[in-house]
This record gives C-alpha cells, structure tokens and sequence, in this order.
C-alpha cells in the first residue's frame, strides 16, 4: 500500500491509518451484517466503498466512527485518538439554527468559545463556497447548498478522518458533480483520511483513489483495486477514457454473485 | 381584518337566525336566550363578569403554567429510559381519564373552598396533551443528529437542551395549545364545586333560571379559552417562524 | 241495533282495550322517601303507563316539562314560578310537602340560638341562587360567613370541621349525622316564614289543557300511591333501596318516618291560592320574578 501524501501542503490536517482486525458486526443477536473483515486503511488514502444496498457498508462506516462497537474483532488506530467527521445521506442540519451555528455545532459541543468556533466556521464555509448564506436558515437554502454546510461541519473541527454515507445521492447530477470535484480539492489540500460510501460506480471511481467492493451479504470484500487516475480530478476527467476502465472493473465485481 | 372576517360571518348569521326564531316563538326563550338577552345580561351584570373572569383566569393560567411546567418535565424524565417510561407512562394516562367532576369534591378536601382547589382541577384536566405531545416529541428525534452528537462527545445533558427539545418544540405547541382550552374548562369544573368565578356564576343563575346570564357567562369562558389559545399561537409564530413548515408559509 | 251504532260500539270498545298513556315522571333527586308515594302509586289500574326517572344534583325538571323531555316532573313551587315568569308554562297538581323541610344543620356544640348566628362566623354550604339563600342574605348578611357551594347530600366536610354548617332537607342528613356520631341542631327555612310546596307533582300548561282527564287520573294515582306508602312504607323503601343503593334499608325507613309531618294527611297533595300568593309575593320583592302573577296560574287541585 502506498502512502498518499497531500499533494499542496498548505492545510496538512493529516491522516489517520485504520486497521480493521476481523471485525464483526451483528444485529439483533441474528443477522450477521459483517463476518469477519480485515481491511487496511493507510492515512491520507481516500477510499471508496462500494455495494448494493443491505451489503452492510452504512454499518461499516458506523463502526468506524465509533458509533457502535463491534461485536467481534477490533479497530486500531494510528494514532489511536482522533477526532472524526461525518456527513450523511441527508444534509441533517439543525433547522433552528443558522448556517453559520450550524457549520460551528462541532466546535460548539467540544467547548470551543464562540470567537473561535464562528472564525474556524467561516473558513470551512468560505472553502465551501457558502461565506455569503452564513446568516440563512436551512429552510431558505437548496438541497445542494444544505449538503455543502454539512460538508463544511464535518470539516469544521479539522478531522483526520473524513466519513461520508452516500452524501450526494439525493442531488441533482450538475450539483454532485461540482460538489465531488470541490471534495476532492479539500481532501488534497487537507490530506485527512476519507472514506466514502456509495453505490455509484462512476462516483467512486471519480473520486477515490481505492476502492473495495462489498458482496451483497455479510460484508465480504469481492474486489479491492488501486485506481489508475491522475490525481487532479475535475469534469473534463469524466469523459477520460481511464474513468470508463476503472469503471469496468469495478462493474465486474458488482454484478458477478 | 380581513383575517377576522371569515370567522365571524357564520357567527353573524347563525345569531340573527336565533334571535329571530326566539322573538317569533320558534324557540323557547326560557331554553335558548336570545343573541340580544345575552348580550343584556353581559352588559346588565358586567361588574360582576368581570370580578368572576378576573378570578377564572387567573386560576387557569396558573393551572396552565403550572400543567406546562410539570408536563415538560415529566415528559423529559419519561424520555430518558424505556424502563421508566414503561412504568410510569400507565400513571400519566390516568390524568386524562380521570372524570374530574367525582374528583372534584375530593380536591375541596385537600386544597379547601377557592383559588387552590380551582387551581388544581385546571391543572389536572390540561397536564396530560402536555405530557404526551412533549414526550412524543422528545422521542422523535432525528437518529441522524443524536449520532452527530454523540461524534462530538455531547452528554446527554447538552443533547436534551441543544437537540431534544428544540426539535420537539412543534409538537410541544401542539400540546399547549390543547391544554389552553382544557385548563379553563378545569378552572370552570372546579369553580362549580369549589365556589368563586364564572363556574360559580354559571352555577347561580342556573338556579335561578337565568339562562341570559348563563349563556353570557359561557361566553366570557370561550372567550378566556380563545385568547389563551391565540396566546400560544403568537408564540408559536415567533418561535417556529424561521424553520418550521407550519409557520413558514405566513 | 243497526249496522252503524254496531260500528261506532266497537270502535269505543277499541279504545278503551287500547294501550296505556305512556307518560315519563321526571325526579329532581335519586330515589328516597320523598318520593314515597310516587313509586308506590298504582298507575296501570288508573290507564296509566309511567316510566319514573330518577334524577340528581341539577337534574332540570322545570325546563324537561317545558320542553316536553317528560310529561310529568317533580318541582318546587319557587323554581315553578320562577319558570312561569320566563316563560315556561308549567303548572302545579299535587304538593307532597306541605311544609318545606329545607333548612340548615350546624354541630350542636356550636349552641347556636337562632338562624341568623350561624351566619356570624365559619362556613355555611348553600345553594347561592335559591330563593331562601338570597332571603337569608338580605336579612343577616353573608359579611362574617364564607359562604361555599352545597356538597349536594354529601356530609363529610360538615363531620370534619366543626364551624361548617350546611343546607339540608331537614329529614335527611341529619339523621346521617347523627349516625356518624355528631350531634346537630336544624333551623328550617320556614322559621324565617319562607315556606314554599315542596316535591310537587307538575305537567305542562297544554298538557293539561289538551289531557285534562289524564292529568286528573295521574293525581288520583299519585294520592292512592302516598296513602299506601304512608300506611306502609317498606314493601316501596324496598325497592327504592334498590334503585338508590347509597342510602341504606335502615335509613330509608327513618327518613320515612321523619317525613311524615310535613306531609299533610288530610288533604293530601291539595294546595290553597294564599300560600302561592305569599309565594309569589316574596319571590318578587327579591325581584326573582319582574312582577307578582294570579296565584291561580301557577297550580289546579284536580
């Protein structure tokens, strides 16, 4: 496995390697949803996790975060404590709240100050594009401008590890195009572990450097390939005959069971 | 104005219609009074009205503060563990189906003849919508965002006062607005035994066969029950204004 | 007798095998001794089918004859003119009390003189908008008593606090203190010279005008009812005991008995023009009713 270093170094929030050891996950005393995985994530790397809906890849992604224990196996870390983000399938924001106290509430909940938790905020949502909404509610915005302040609240504490389930699965194409091309710059810049569960091929192989792809039951890796893409991605990429070689791979492991 | 017009028409029509029907005949006046008795009596007795609606009132605002507070709290410490509210849920049930005219006279017993007794029979009659829209409330928060909180470390301390409770605030509305209208029915129900306000006036005239004066006090308790109601809808304006849908389209 | 006389014989012949009148008597209290002679009466041998309904606290007899909810009801002759003056035509038959045995009790160990030192100090339970309550105000002054709505027949407050002193029927719930061990001394209401028929027998106005005759059969039951319950009140306490199993078959019997001199044996159930002129006369000067009214509308002895 070849460490992936970020690439500019200006805003190195670094990495974290995750080690997977048999790791087990079973629901309801019965139906085992993961049997035994072992799988390596270096720091830096962004992978894709790929699978047809119930392969247990939303669970894998909990497990990760620390949401839930395994119930076999274990996880460790390097380094073992760190701080984590994670951005759902939906933007989840605080209806309540304004853009600006939403893309804080990380920093908020960990006792930040407010001077310090709004500035840090206002960077991430400059990053994101949103500096201008930061007074709006979550009503008043699009669904691709509510994903993006979750976006930025996942970045907002600058974690080392970067979870996402299916984030842009509810966009329109134009708009997830633009936001996994924005994705992708912020991971170079920051080089923090990225892990991004879809059931897009063509997103996956867009975007990751490495992607696995999970059997329809139990969560047994079928395919774990190293992707052959030019580091920068932007638009014009996607109708680069690499991305639709890529693609084939990874199609192949998906429709074979 | 515009926004009253709509509702008063009806009024307006079905009015003219009784007044008409009593003075032909059509209707007995000693069993439905005329638009124009009441409003007679309303104006004939309105030292004593308004002494009466002073004092039911305020024992149902009181009643309703008292019902708000206790509600919410219980709903929060119900929330908190399935096993208490599995326990405990049963006894809250029993706020709603107790017939509070056969525990009246036993609250005359505990709290004596006045404003506590009154008090008391606001408080039981409005506290149950509370508890049960809050708890509902507290229990329906999105799966999604208790996660988030737990990511960042939150004790459930700060998720109850930063996520619980302002996302249940919608349904924690609905339930005041319920138990605005109870809490003057239960402040009436415990005047009746317990002897002062509008209940006690209601009381009086039925004896005396002043069903003008029945009606108008009947009145004046709608409208307490309406401007408590309106009350919790100002609220719910400002307070959902920004970011809930039932407020958003105003 | 030709084909004609034949036919019109057997109509009257079909008629009289016809059903009873189907008539509703509407109580204004549950079922007790007051009512005696109401449950005793022997309605089918007069024509009659009655179906008696018990009542309660507030049942509103006056306005159920009015609005025709029952074809007879159980009223007091103040809430009958009362009813009259607002428009109610209701008119009086057959008047069980000829005293009224309202009155108030208070614990004997007070040592009260008269009606007007109860009202010195403590509570008194009553009913604000009767009639007699208001008399009591106007001559006495509800300035030292906490005055309080009537616990309706319920006398625990009174036994636990010494300085509560309530309305009763004077026959009734003293006897009920007495049982639960106090002691208690009654002014009835007439002391103060407001006597009033009590539990009267009433119909409608066009009811007795259309149905004279059964008004009159009605009555006739009624008395023959209250000369047997007078004569023996068990076989009727019996089954009122049922209907009314809060009092007990001992009580009934001493409230029975108790009873008996308000009622006047002679002329049972007749009332005189003076005594509803007296009425209506105190009931104006509280300015209940806007004006007095002949005396002879309010009742007829049939």
């Amino acid at each position: 496995m070849i460490n992936v270093t970020n690439t500019t170094g200006t805003e190195a929030a670094g990495g974290v390697a995750i080690g997977l050891e048999r790791v087990r996950r079973v629901f309801d005393n019965q139906f085992v949803v993961i049997e035994g995985m072992d799988l390596r994530i270096d720091a830096g790397e962004f992978l894709a996790v790929l699978g047809p809906s119930g392969c247990g890849k939303s669970t894998l992604l909990r497990t990760i975060a620390r949401l839930s224990a395994p119930d076999g196996g274990r996880i460790v870390a390097e380094p073992d404590q760190f701080q984590a983000g994670f951005v759902f399938q939906d933007a989840h924001l605080l209806p309540w709240r304004t853009v600006l106290d939403n893309a804080a509430l990380p920093l908020e909940l960990m006792g930040a100050g407010r001077e310090e938790r709004y500035a840090k905020a206002r960077t991430v949502l400059a990053q994101v594009g949103l500096a201008e909404a930061e007074e709006r509610y979550p009503a008043q915005l699009s669904g691709g401008m509510r994903m993006r302040v979750s976006l930025a609240r996942a970045l907002v504490t600058e974690p080392r590890l970067l979870l996402l389930d299916e984030p842009f699965a509810a966009l329109d194409e134009i708009t997830r195009f633009n936001l996994e091309v924005q994705l992708r710059e912020l991971w170079q810049r920051r080089g923090m572990t990225v892990i991004f569960v879809t059931h897009s091929i063509s997103e996956a192989a867009f975007l990751a450097n490495r992607a696995v792809v999970l059997a329809r039951r139990g969560g047994r890796i079928k395919l774990d390939r190293r992707l052959d893409m030019p580091n920068d991605r932007t638009n014009d990429l996607r109708s680069d005959p690499r991305l639709g070689h890529e693609m084939k791979f990874l199609m192949g492991a998906m429709e074979e069971e | 104005m515009k926004k009253f017009l709509p509702p008063l028409i009806p009024l307006v029509v079905v009015a003219v219609a009784i007044e008409a029907a009593v003075r032909r005949g059509a209707l007995p006046s000693y069993l439905v009074p005329a638009p124009s008795a009441v409003l007679h009596a309303l104006f004939e007795s309105r030292g004593e009205l308004a002494g009466a609606m002073a004092k039911t009132s305020a024992a149902a605002v009181v009643g309703f503060a008292l019902s708000t507070l206790a509600g919410i709290a219980i709903a929060v410490l119900l929330s908190s563990s399935r096993a208490i509210q599995r326990a405990f849920y049963p006894y809250a049930v029993f706020f709603q189906t107790v017939p509070i005219i056969a525990i009246a006279p036993l609250l005359v017993i505990w709290f004596g003849y006045g404003m506590k007794t009154v008090i008391a029979s606001a408080f039981i009659v409005s506290i149950f919508p509370v508890i049960a829209n809050t708890l509902t409330g507290l229990l329906s928060t999105d799966p999604a965002l208790r996660d988030l909180f737990r990511l960042y470390g939150a004790s459930p301390g700060v998720t109850l006062f930063k996520l619980r409770f302002p996302a249940a605030l919608p349904q924690i509305l609905t339930g005041l607005r319920v138990a605005s209208g109870l809490a003057v029915i239960g402040a009436i129900v415990g005047e009746f035994i317990g002897g002062q306000g509008l209940g006690s006036v209601v009381d009086i005239a039925r004896t005396q066969q002043r069903v003008d004066k029945v009606f108008a006090a009947v009145l004046l308790a709608s409208a307490l029950g309406l401007a408590l109601f309106g009350l919790i809808n100002l609220i719910s304006t400002a307070t959902l204004r920004r970011w809930h849908a039932s407020e958003a389209g105003q | 007798m030709n084909r004609r006389e034949f036919v019109s014989l057997c109509g009257v012949a079909l008629a009289a095998c016809g059903k009873p009148n189907k008539i509703r008597l509407a109580l204004n209290w549950k079922p007790d001794p007051q009512f005696g002679g109401f449950y005793a009466a022997p309605y089918q041998q007069h024509g009659l089918d009655v179906e008696i309904l018990p009542g309660g606290a507030g049942t509103p007899t006056v306005q159920m004859i009015g609005a025709g909810s029952a074809e007879f009801g159980i009223v007091s002759a103040d809430e009958l003119v009362v009813a009259r003056a607002r428009g109610n035509d209701v008119v009086a038959l057959f008047a069980v009390f000829q005293n009224c045995p309202q009155g108030i009790m208070a614990h004997a160990s007070r040592h009260l003189a008269s009606i007007g030192d109860v009202l010195k100090e403590g509570t008194l339970a009553i009913q604000r908008g009767l009639p007699y309550a208001r008399i009591l105000e106007k001559k006495y002054g509800f300035d030292r008593v906490k005055v309080v709505p009537s616990p309706g027949g319920d006398i625990s407050t009174f036994l636990r606090d010494e300085k509560f002193a309530q309305q009763c029927f004077v026959m009734s719930e003293p006897l009920q203190a007495r049982h639960a061990g106090v002691d208690v001394k009654v002014f009835p209401v007439a002391d103060i010279g407001y006597n009033p028929y009590t539990t009267v027998l009433a119909i409608s106005g066009a009811q007795l005008k259309s149905d004279p005759d059964r008004a009159k059969s009605m009555v006739a039951a009624v008395r023959e009812g209250w000369r047997a319950y007078l004569n023996d009140p068990k076989p009727t306490n019996d089954r009122m005991h049922e209907l009314n199993p809060s009092m007990d078959a001992a009580s009934f019997a001493e409230v029975a008995e108790a009873q008996k001199s308000f009622i006047e044996t002679g002329q049972l159930g007749v009332m005189t023009s003076e005594r509803w002129t007296t009425l209506i006369g105190q009931l104006a000067e509280l300015g209940d009713i806007p004006q007095v009214m002949p005396a002879q509308d309010c009742f007829r002895n049939v």
